[in-house]
């Protein structure tokens, strides 16, 4: 009769556990979509292998939406958001140095003496990092403040996800 | 010689107690096991689904509601540039009460009897900097009228962290004091983000009436002109 019961006890607990497995990937699924429309989107790299312990750079290659444009790492005015990228301490894998592209001069239609510094369409930052040996999952991040030619979106932070690979 | 053997196969068959052997209760045993497994498998299920499609029915009742506030850009029937048309148009702007800089409380009820001109901007929004000389010029114009302004900045404000709100209130003093803002400017304006339709983008204005009524609405950087007419509608010219 013991055995009966830790027997259910067993399959309820795999069952419950399979149902909160699919339940999750619902939400996740449904979190992705929320994503549809960014303003940035990254491309690629989804791995790269590195020599252990050495700093090795890698390129990070990223997409603006048609239209839209953000500031560069250094844009013209002090009150305007630069766009960064940056490692989490901890992800076994160290930032050392990030090397931006130059953006290219705008100004908005409607008023030519405000020069903007930006980034439009692809660009890709150069990144030399120093990895640890073993395989690890980063989550980077890259933060912006996207426009258009008439109105601004909120800054945003979006996750850059990276396998990294130190031998 | 053969019923020694035939009673040694069934003899098994009796233990103690009336009750069968390890090698015979197993099979019915595991049967129930997966009958059991099968049948919570199903119920679990259906829990989930149920679960799922509440989350989604919810999920979609969100995006309904916030759909029915936000604006949409409308061809304008001029020939023009489109129009921001908002669903809050006739109808009483949504009220607030927000801190101005100093913790002073300001709210939009105070000003009934004038005509308003909320504008959302944030620090970081370089066609808002381009658009608030003119709304200063179209203030002091229209002022004696009874024509105010409010500024509502859109940048984060992190009351968690005093002095991550203290330095936040003095990057968007700093822009106030620069662009020499004559008008109550308040923080904390994503508060307001769900009532006045998600204010995805800025600048956003809202044109306010004397009785406390939306009479237009503009997202993004217009024109001072557009701006001002906008003023005579609330101001009833």
């Amino acid at each position: 009769m013991f055995e009966m019961k830790t027997k259910i006890r067993v399959a309820i607990a795999v069952t419950f556990g399979m149902a909160v497995l699919l339940a999750q990937g619902q939400a996740d699924s449904a979190g992705r979509s929320i994503l549809k429309g960014a303003a940035v989107e990254y491309l690629y790299p989804e791995q790269v292998t590195v020599v252990a312990g050495r700093p090795s750079t890698v390129a990070f290659h990223f997409r603006i939406a048609p239209g839209l444009h953000i500031n560069s790492h250094t844009p013209r005015e002090d009150y305007l958001i630069p766009t960064t990228f940056s490692i989490p301490e901890g992800a076994g894998v160290r930032l050392e140095e990030a090397s931006y592209p130059a953006g290219t001069e705008m100004t908005l239609p409607i008023d030519p003496s405000t020069k903007l510094n930006v980034y439009t369409g692809e660009f890709a930052i150069q990144v030399r990092i120093v990895a640890a040996a073993g395989n690890h999952l980063v989550e980077a991040k890259l933060r912006f403040q996207a426009c258009d030619k008439s109105a601004c979106m909120p800054p945003k932070t979006i996750p850059v996800a990276i396998d990294v690979i130190g031998k | 010689m053969v019923f020694p053997t035939a009673e040694r196969k069934l003899a098994p068959r009796q233990v103690a107690g009336g009750s069968y052997n390890k090698a015979e209760r197993s099979l019915p045993l595991k049967r129930n096991t997966l009958v059991i497994t099968a049948v919570l498998f199903i119920l679990a299920t259906f829990a989930w689904a149920g679960w799922a499609n509440y989350e989604y029915r919810k999920q979609a009742a969100e995006r309904l509601a916030a759909s029915a506030a936000q604006g949409m850009l409308a061809p304008d029937a001029a020939g023009g540039a489109p129009q921001y048309v908002t669903p809050l148009k006739g109808k009483p702007a949504p009220a607030f009460t927000l801190e101005d800089l100093s913790g002073r409380k300001v709210s939009l009820a105070s000003y009934r009897g004038k005509a308003v001109l909320i504008n959302f901007w944030a620090t970081w929004c370089a066609p808002c900097k381009i658009e608030t000389p003119w709304l200063i010029e179209l203030r002091n114009q229209y002022a004696a009228q009874g024509f105010e302004i409010l500024g509502i900045s859109a940048d984060d404000i992190d009351r968690g962290d005093p002095q991550k709100l203290s330095d936040e209130k003095k990057a968007i003093a700093r822009f106030v004091e620069q662009m020499h803002m004559p008008y109550p400017v308040l923080i904390d304006g994503d508060a307001l983000s769900k009532p006045y339709g998600g204010l995805d983008e800025l600048p956003a204005s809202f044109f306010v009436d004397r009785k406390g009524a939306v009479v237009a609405a503009q997202v993004g950087l217009t024109s001072k002109d557009e701006i001002e007419a906008n003023i005579k509608k609330a101001l009833g010219n």
